[in-house]
C-alpha cells in the first residue's frame, strides 16, 4: 500500500501542469466561470483540445492503437483532477475521454471506431450523451424514446431532457427502445446532431451557460450501421460506462481549489481566526480530501481489473458530501463572492448542486451502497 | 499511488485475525459498559505487535492497519497509543500507555488504571510519567474503556520531561492514532447494526429493508470509509495537514452517527445486552480527545489557502 506517487505519475503530473501554463491564457478564469457547456469556453476547447492532443495528453489511458498511449488509470486521474480543477478546458470532450471513446473501443464494429475515435482522440468531436427523459431520470430503464427498425434504418421518435453539451455536440451517444424489455429493450445509436427532425432547446438553469437541454427527435431516419453492440445490449454497455462516469468527474478537486480561494480572501482580510470559522472550513476540506481518497480507491481497483460499480456509488455519494460543504462554507461566511465578488466561487456554487443530481442521483448511489457494500436486504418492488 | 495490501501486511493482518478470533465472539449476559481483556493485551504483546511501526519493513502504515482491525473487535485493549505513537516515538517507555494534554491531568483519562507510563503533552513540552498503581484508582464510566484517575486529582510520582519526543510529531502520531481508532469502531459500530437491521423484522420485513435505515447506514459507512482511508494515508505519509484532516473527519463522522446506529436498534439500542455500545460510547470517549473537532479544526485550517 503507498500513497505517493510514482516518479513517472509525478513526471505525467508536471507535463500536465506545463501543459496549462503554457496554453491557459492570464483571462482563463473569466472564460471558466461560465462553466463547460458555455458557448464562450466551448469554443476555447475546440482550440485547447486539439492542443492537448498534439501533445498527447488529451487521450493517454487510450491504446496506441486509438490515440492513446497506454498510461495507466491513474494518469487519467492526474489528467482529470488537473483539468477539472482549473474548471474544464476540455469543456464537453472529458466525456469522450472518460467513457465515451472508451465504450466505442470496446463495442463499436470496425467502421464505427475508424468513423468515430479519431476525431475524438484528435479533439475535434464534442459528444452528448442522451440518457434521461421527461420519464425516466433515475429510473432510466423507463425510457420511451423508440427507434424502430425499417429495412436499412431506424425511425426515432421521442424526448430527451437535461442533456448535457446539445447545443454544442455533434454527435449523441443516444439510448433508445428497441424492444418492451425494461433493461435488455434497451440500444444505443451513435446518432449526428445535424440530422433532419433532432431539435434542441436550451433550459434556463441555475448551473451555468448552456449546460442542460431538451432533445426532440421527429422521425429521425439514421442507418442501421449506427447501433453500437447488439440490440438490447446498452443496459449491459453503460453499467460499466456509468461506474466510469460516476468517478470521471473530480468533483472534490474543484471544491478544494474553491475552498482555499476562499480561506485565502478571508485570511487576507483578517476573517479566519474566528474558530467557528476555521472548524467549517477544515471540515469542509476534510470532505474533499475523503472523496479524494474514495475516488481513488476506485481509481485503484479499476488499475487492477476489478469491478468497482458500488465503491464509485460510495465514492459519489463522499463527493456530494465534499462540495456541499463548500459551497455551504461560501455561503455562510463570503456570501459577496457570490454576487459578482468572485466569479469562480460563483462558478463552483453553480456546480456543485449538480453533483447530487447528473450521473444518477445520489439516492441512486445510496441504494446501492447500502445493497452491494453493506448487503442490507433490498426494498421490496 | 497502490491500494493493495504488500505481502507483509497481509500477513500481519493474518495473523491479528487468528490471534484476534477468541477476542469476536461477543459475551453471552453482557451487562458492562467496557470490556477490556488483559489476555488480550498479552497476546500481542507476545507476538510483537506493538513494535512494528518501528520495523522498517512494516512501519506506521501497517501498525494502523492493524489498530483499524483490532479497534473493530468487542474486546479492547490499550492498542493504538502503543502500536502508533509509542512504537514511533518513545519506544522505551512501558506500556501500557496512556497519552493525555496536561490540562486533562485532573479528569478521569482513558486506560490509566491499566497503564504503567502517561506520555503528557504540555504546550510544546512533552513529559513522561511512571505510574505507581497506588496512586491510581479506577472510574465507573460511562464510556467504554476502562478509566482512571490520579488519587487527589493530581499526578505524583516519577515525572521526566521528554525533549527528544517533538510535541508536532507527538501530535501528529497521536492524530493518526486517534483517527484509525475511530476508523475501526466505526467498523465494528455499523457491522454490528446492519447484522441487527437484517435480523429484524417489523412491519413484515427487515428493517434494514427500509430506505429511510438504508441510506442513512449508507452514508454512515461513506464516512466510515473515508475516514479510514485518510487515517492509513497520514499513517503512510507523515504529512501534517493530513493527519489534523484525518483525527477532524474522523471525530466529525463519529458525532453524525453515533445516534443514527442506536435509533435503528430501537429499544434494543438502549440496552446493555446489545453490543452496540461497546464501540459507540468508545467513540463517543474519542470526541473530547484532543480538544475535539473545535480543536482539530483550529489546528487543521492553518493548513487552508495556502
Amino acid at each position: 500500500m503507498r500513497f505517493e506517487w510514482s516518479d513517472a505519475q509525478q513526471d505525467f503530473k508536471r507535463r500536465v501542469l506545463d501543459f496549462l501554463r503554457d496554453n491557459l491564457p492570464a483571462d482563463w478564469d473569466a472564460t471558466a466561470q461560465h462553466g463547460p457547456g458555455s458557448d464562450k469556453q466551448t469554443q476555447f476547447s475546440r482550440t485547447f483540445c486539439k492542443k492537448l492532443a498534439q501533445a498527447g495528453l488529451l487521450t493517454p489511458n487510450w491504446p496506441r492503437a486509438w490515440g492513446g498511449e497506454d498510461l495507466d488509470p491513474w494518469c487519467q486521474r492526474i489528467l482529470a483532477e488537473e483539468m477539472w480543477s482549473v474548471g474544464e478546458p476540455r469543456g464537453a470532450q472529458y466525456m469522450n475521454v472518460n467513457w465515451i471513446g472508451p465504450a466505442l473501443i470496446k463495442y463499436g464494429t470496425d467502421a464505427q471506431r475508424q468513423r468515430y475515435v479519431p476525431p475524438m482522440s484528435s479533439g475535434d468531436a464534442i459528444w452528448c450523451q442522451g440518457f434521461s427523459e421527461p420519464d425516466a431520470g433515475s429510473d432510466l430503464a423507463s425510457l420511451r424514446t423508440r427507434a424502430t427498425a425499417d429495412g436499412d434504418i431506424y425511425r426515432i421518435q421521442g424526448q430527451k431532457i437535461w442533456t448535457s453539451y446539445a447545443s454544442a455536440a455533434d454527435m449523441c451517444f443516444l439510448l433508445v427502445r428497441t424492444a418492451a424489455d425494461s433493461k435488455h429493450g434497451i440500444s444505443i445509436l451513435l446518432v449526428p446532431m445535424n440530422t433532419p427532425g433532432i431539435e434542441v432547446r436550451r433550459i434556463p438553469s441555475l448551473v451555468g451557460e448552456g449546460d442542460i437541454h431538451e432533445v426532440f427527435f421527429d422521425n429521425v431516419e439514421v442507418p442501421r450501421t449506427v447501433l453500437l453492440g447488439a440490440e438490447g445490449q446498452a443496459w449491459e454497455i453503460i453499467s460499466t460506462a456509468l461506474a466510469n462516469e460516476r468517478i470521471g468527474i473530480p468533483r472534490y478537486a474543484f471544491a478544494r481549489r474553491c475552498l482555499d480561494r476562499a480561506v485565502a480572501r478571508l485570511r487576507s482580510r483578517q476573517r479566519f481566526a474566528d474558530r467557528a470559522v476555521r472548524l467549517q472550513a477544515a471540515t469542509a476540506a476534510a470532505f474533499c480530501e475523503a472523496a479524494r481518497l474514495h475516488s481513488y480507491s476506485c481509481i485503484d481497483m479499476r488499475a487492477r481489473g476489478l469491478s468497482m460499480n458500488a465503491e464509485a456509488s460510495a465514492a459519489r455519494v463522499a463527493t456530494v458530501m465534499a462540495e456541499r460543504k463548500v459551497a455551504e462554507f461560501v455561503v455562510e461566511f463570503l456570501p459577496e463572492a457570490l454576487s459578482g465578488g468572485d466569479g469562480l466561487l460563483e462558478a463552483h456554487h453553480q456546480r456543485a448542486i449538480v453533483a447530487g443530481i447528473a450521473s444518477g442521483a445520489a439516492e441512486v448511489q445510496l441504494n446501492i451502497v447500502a445493497t452491494d457494500l453493506l448487503h442490507l436486504p433490498r426494498e421490496p418492488r | 499511488m497502490d491500494f493493495t495490501l504488500s505481502s507483509d501486511q497481509s500477513a500481519v493482518l493474518t495473523a491479528i485475525d487468528t490471534l484476534a478470533k477468541p477476542f469476536t465472539a461477543i459475551p453471552t449476559n453482557l451487562s458492562t459498559f467496557d470490556l477490556y481483556s488483559e489476555e488480550l493485551d498479552r497476546a500481542l504483546d507476545a507476538g510483537g505487535f506493538f513494535d512494528i511501526a518501528a520495523d522498517a519493513d512494516l512501519g506506521p502504515l501497517t501498525a494502523a492497519l492493524v489498530v483499524d482491525r483490532l479497534a473493530t473487535l468487542p474486546f479492547c485493549s490499550e492498542v493504538a497509543v502503543s502500536m502508533v505513537v509509542r512504537a514511533t516515538l518513545c519506544a522505551d517507555l512501558p506500556r501500557p500507555v496512556c497519552l493525555v494534554a496536561a490540562d486533562q491531568l485532573q479528569h478521569p483519562i482513558r486506560f490509566l488504571s491499566k497503564a504503567a507510563s502517561v506520555l503528557v503533552m504540555d504546550g510544546d513540552a512533552v513529559r513522561a510519567i511512571a505510574i505507581d498503581p497506588a496512586s491510581v484508582a479506577s472510574v465507573h464510566s460511562l464510556f467504554a474503556y476502562p478509566m482512571g484517575k490520579f488519587v487527589d486529582g493530581r499526578a505524583p510520582g516519577q515525572e521526566i520531561r521528554r525533549p527528544d519526543i517533538a510535541a508536532d510529531k507527538l501530535r501528529h502520531w497521536w492524530q493518526v492514532a486517534l483517527a484509525v481508532e475511530i476508523a475501526g469502531l466505526l467498523k465494528g459500530a455499523i457491522d454490528s447494526t446492519v447484522t441487527y437491521v437484517t435480523d429484524r423484522h417489523q412491519f413484515g420485513r427487515a428493517i434494514g429493508s427500509f430506505q429511510a435505515v438504508r441510506h442513512r447506514m449508507a452514508e454512515a459507512s461513506v464516512r466510515a470509509t473515508g475516514v479510514r482511508w485518510m487515517a492509513l494515508e497520514a499513517a503512510a505519509t507523515g504529512n501534517a495537514a493530513q493527519a489534523a484532516l484525518a483525527a477532524l473527519h474522523a471525530q466529525e463522522s463519529a458525532n453524525a452517527v453515533i445516534y443514527d446506529l442506536h435509533q435503528f436498534l430501537g429499544a434494543m439500542g438502549i440496552t446493555l445486552a446489545h453490543p452496540l455500545h461497546l464501540w459507540t460510547y468508545r467513540l463517543k470517549a474519542l470526541l473530547s480527545e484532543m480538544g475535539g473537532r473545535a480543536a482539530q479544526g483550529h489546528v487543521a485550517a492553518k493548513f487552508l489557502g495556502r
